[in-house]
């Protein structure tokens, strides 16, 4: 197709299908699962580890313990989100990197070396985020150190999405490659920019819900301040919930039709978009359940389950029209890619089958034998006849009148003194005697 | 490879860039992870033994710093040698996806598991302490941990292994069959596993003693405890560790035999090979005395004593990963594809052809030199040929500088030398360079390229002539 200025081959390897045809679909079914759940821990991690820094310092500023333990029972979900975050992104990793390798792996270079921000950047954070955790009791009488490591522990969380956005968008639109893009121009694109700002809205609205579920459950504890951290949980839920997700209605359809015209179509020609409409009419289910009885916070424990339920199906849905605009997308220029490789495959054969028989056919070499084994050994690439290269021209060494014997022993342990204003000759010990003989034979023959 | 785009690393160079990932994640997941779990069940199974309160805490201080490496930053290294790979090799990576693609899935499941038990293990250990009746279940939990933790290295080395011995893996070229059980069952897989499963609970117990004097400042008795306990598991791995490690010396190719020495110091004190032997002797020699010596007097023993015996370990652990990468060369998976992503099998279409023909990230303009390609375009088509076949082992001015080899060498500046030396880069001189992949034109076009790298502007111009 024309559209694709340049299209890397595929694998030259099948893939691990054991020729089955139903395992294909079963890696996309993977992959949205995978996905999710992913993006679910990824989602509680962002909104989760701001909560602790907000509420913390809320604490802080009006000298109220219940803030102080909200944010101290948000550093909970956040170590568990950042272990199996980070632990459930090898799975779609793998997935994509077997059913897209091409286009992915592309993109992730165009992408470098910024890419390598969602490993260091990650170890770093998450280093700090266990700091935060561990010292929230030892740190109690300076709060503006234990806030500031908080913070950045926060806002390097929140730099790796970016990362993984401009790379996710850059594979899936091969359209867009040119010779020289990177990171910074995938960054900055429109369809990038509102992605990530409907990736960090949704990330609230996620956490949101998991916070009503929290504060759902911590009110029943034993302890008086987590039973008042919990309420403060459901209703800051409630709100986390709904001004991301009412916000999203806006920036949804500006991510969508920032895509290129042909995956756009491809994508309505093959139904995705009915999820579209299920996604948003889910989504004002909820809104509604919640503005209901938004300053009643005595919700009853079905209709949080409910709502819950609800918000996995919308995120399912949402996960598999991102597939299928992914799969719009891509589908020509993996065509593309594997017919290009098999072509390359074959040529490859041909070509070596080719130069097999050629060598089989062709008449013994016309050169001193001599010569035929320097050149196979690699001693040309240093000696030429008559000139000096890198080492001395073969008519001097010649001159020296060494016998064979001695050659064959310089050549396996040299002795650049021999040879003062040349670089050392690298010992060959691996270089076969008898071939040796022959060359040595062949450099005394030119005196 | 010329299917993708080409990312430079420079100065720090893309296998120094590598390095540096992987040896971070081999000394956390061998050492807090698969040895660590090993050694801490046995401290756990100890203490309830002998109903030792006191050592039960301190196998929870070590398992502290464990867990908070082998979580933060030995996972994450862990999934970064993917990353890294990716953006160096990805033709490499690509092929090790396709040939491993379900043995990698089933690692990550038992990942998964490994993780739940390490949370629970690590989250309960308080909440359990000795005597109670949950003990024993908790202990179960750390057990299970261990398990799954030495299962994700065990398919893990079958991949490493596979990259040095393939074995007969690729049943035909073309159309492309491979035989996985034969990729999983290659000749250094179990060797190699032997050998690391004791290298590991080597070095997680060095770790633990080390760990352990700063965790006895207060009580010597304590010290002496587990600077015994922990020195008789180190000691009891030395003899298996040596054994594994002699078998799987012997599965490797004797080519790569011949490279290990240079694997382990470097290629200009080659002259000296006794160096090799010397440095190791030294190291292990170092170890293992600061070992006895904490054993024997664990408490006169000066903290320096530790640290040494710990950085020795370090050193070894590194030096045999290093070698190991080394003498794998100039093949990133044996027989199959050359370090810089070519496949073996298609060197001689890349010869005839052209391997910028087929590089669909190279500008058309700079995809065929002749010799009448003008000075500028050859420089520049040199330039791609070298960013796409040399770049993974060199750089231009840093590691490996591709520029103070050339120096070394003498001819710089001179083309049609560099040319002759390019014709032979994969030879007895350096035989862990793979051979240059394309035409005699675009070996100009490279040996014009590198002739600009050290000489006056001038010169270089008059170099590219063809
Ligand atoms: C990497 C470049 C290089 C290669 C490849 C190379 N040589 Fe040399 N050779 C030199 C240099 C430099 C010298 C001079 C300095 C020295 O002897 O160390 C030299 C010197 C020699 C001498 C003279 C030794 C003396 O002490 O007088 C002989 C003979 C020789 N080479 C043979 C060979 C043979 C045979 C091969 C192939 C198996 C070979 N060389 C490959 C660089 C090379
Ligand atoms: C697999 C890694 C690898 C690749 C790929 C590679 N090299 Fe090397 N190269 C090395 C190593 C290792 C050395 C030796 C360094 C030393 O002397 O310590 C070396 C040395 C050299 C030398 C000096 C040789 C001598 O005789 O001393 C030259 C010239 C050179 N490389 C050029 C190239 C060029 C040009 C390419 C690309 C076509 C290339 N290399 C690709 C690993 C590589």
């Amino acid at each position: 197709m024309d559209y694709f200025k340049m299209i890397p081959n595929d694998i030259p390897l099948p893939l691990p299908d054991g020729g089955l045809s139903f395992v294909e679909p079963v890696f996309h079914l993977l992959l949205v699962v995978a996905w999710v759940v992913h993006i679910l821990f990824i989602n509680v991690l962002l909104g989760a580890s701001f909560g602790a820094v907000y509420f913390n310092s809320k604490g802080v500023k009006m000298k109220n313990p219940v803030f102080d333990r909200v944010g101290y029972l948000l550093t909970t979900p956040v170590t568990i989100s950042e272990n199996m975050g980070a632990l459930w992104g090898v799975a779609p990793l793998l997935l994509v990197s077997v059913l897209f390798t091409p286009l992915f792996y592309a993109a992730a270079i165009m992408n470098s070396p910024h890419w390598l921000h969602i490993i260091y950047g990650n170890i770093a954070a998450f280093l700090l985020s266990y700091l935060y955790k561990f010292t929230w009791h030892t740190l109690e009488d300076r709060k503006s150190l234990h806030l500031v490591i908080g913070v950045i522990s926060v806002a390097l969380f929140f730099t790796l999405p970016p990362v993984f956005m401009a790379t996710v968008q850059l594979y899936i639109t091969p359209t867009t490659w040119t010779y020289d893009t990177h990171f910074w121009d995938a960054l900055l694109r429109p369809d990038t920019f509102f992605r990530l700002m409907h990736f960090y809205f949704a990330s609230f609205a996620v956490t949101g819900i998991f916070m009503l579920l929290y504060g759902f459950y911590k009110r029943k504890s034993a302890d008086e301040l987590d039973r008042q951290a919990g309420d403060v949980l459901v209703s800051t839920g409630k709100s986390w919930f709904l001004v991301p997700t009412v916000l999203n209605f806006f920036v949804g359809p500006l991510v969508l039709f920032s895509f290129p015209s042909y995956g756009l179509e491809a994508f309505f020609n093959s139904g995705y978009y009915w999820l579209i409409l299920l996604s948003i009419v889910l989504a004002l289910v909820m809104i509604y359940m919640l503005i209901k009885g938004f300053f009643n916070n005595d919700l009853s424990a079905k209709k949080v389950w409910t709502i819950v339920g609800l918000m996995l199906v919308v995120v399912m849905s949402m996960a598999t029209l991102r597939h299928g605009m992914r799969l719009s997308l891509t589908g020509p220029a993996m065509a593309e890619a594997k017919a290009k490789s098999l072509d390359f495959q074959q040529r490859a054969q041909d070509a070596k089958l080719e130069a097999e028989a050629a060598a089989a056919a062709a008449p013994k070499v016309q050169m001193a034998q001599g010569e035929a084994l320097a050149t196979k050994h690699g001693c040309l690439a240093c000696h030429s006849v008559d000139n000096k290269v890198v080492g001395p021209a073969y008519r001097e060494v010649a001159k020296k009148g060494y016998d064979q014997a001695k050659i064959v022993a310089l050549v396996a342990a040299p002795q650049p003194a021999n040879w003062p204003g040349y670089t050392a000759m690298p010992p060959m010990p691996q270089v076969p005697a008898e071939d040796l003989k022959v060359i040595a034979d062949w450099i005394n023959s030119l005196k | 490879m010329f299917d993708f785009p080409i990312f430079d690393m420079p100065l720090v160079g893309h296998r120094l860039m590598f390095a540096f990932d992987a040896i971070v994640h081999v000394f956390i997941s061998h050492g807090a992870a698969v040895g660590g779990s090993i050694i801490l069940v046995l401290a756990q199974w100890f203490a309830i033994k002998n109903n030792d309160r006191k050592f039960d805490e301190l196998a929870y201080k070590i398992f502290f710093t464990f867990f908070v490496l082998a979580t933060a930053v030995g996972a994450l290294t862990g999934i970064g040698i993917w990353i890294h790979v990716n953006i160096i090799n990805p033709a490499a990576i690509g092929a090790l996806l396709r040939v491993f693609f379900w043995k990698w899935f089933i690692e990550w499941i038992v990942f998964n598991l490994e993780m739940i038990f390490l949370l629970i293990w690590f989250l309960t250990w308080k909440a359990r302490p000795l005597g109670t009746p949950g003990k024993k279940s908790h202990f179960k939990i750390g057990l299970y941990y261990a398990i799954a933790s030495w299962l994700t290295m065990a398919i893990i080395t079958a991949i490493l292994g596979f990259m040095m011995t393939p074995g007969n893996w690729l049943a035909s070229d073309f159309p492309t069959k491979p035989d996985y059980l034969a990729s999983l069952m290659n000749p250094s897989w179990i060797p190699s596993l032997g050998f690391r499963t004791f290298f590991s609970v080597i070095w997680a117990a060095s770790a633990a003693m080390m760990l352990s004097w700063f965790f006895t400042k207060q009580d010597e008795e304590l010290r002496a405890q587990a600077m015994r306990f922990f020195g008789r598991i180190l000691a009891a791995c030395i003899i298996p560790m040596i054994v594994f490690g002699y078998w799987y010396y012997l599965q490797f190719p004797q080519a790569a035999k011949d490279l290990f020495t240079m694997g382990v110091i470097t290629r200009r004190l080659i002259a000296t090979p006794e160096l090799a032997t010397i440095v190791t002797v030294a190291l292990a020699l170092l170890s293992l005395a600061s070992m006895l010596y904490l054993y024997f007097k664990p408490k006169k023993a000066a903290v320096w004593i530790a640290l040494v015996m710990f950085i020795a370990n370090a050193a070894l652990i590194s030096e045999f990963e290093r070698v190991r990468e080394f003498v794998r060369k100039p093949y990133i998976i044996y027989g199959y594809m050359y370090a810089n992503g070519v496949r073996v099998q298609d060197m001689a279409l890349l010869n005839k052809e052209g391997y910028l023909k087929n590089a669909a990230f190279v500008p058309e303009e700079y995809r065929n030199p002749t010799a009448t390609t003008p000075p500028e375009i050859r420089i520049k088509t040199g330039e791609y040929l070298y960013q796409m076949q040399c770049r993974y082992c060199h750089t231009i001015n840093g590691v490996n500088s591709v520029k103070a080899r050339i120096t070394n060498l003498g001819i710089q500046g001179n083309a049609d030398a560099l040319y002759q030396r390019i014709k032979g880069l994969n030879s007895a001189a350096t035989p862990f360079m793979p051979p240059f992949a394309g035409t005699d034109e675009e070996m100009k076009a490279l040996a014009a390229y590198l002739a600009t790298l050290n000489a006056p502007p001038s010169q270089a111009a008059a170099a590219a002539k063809p």
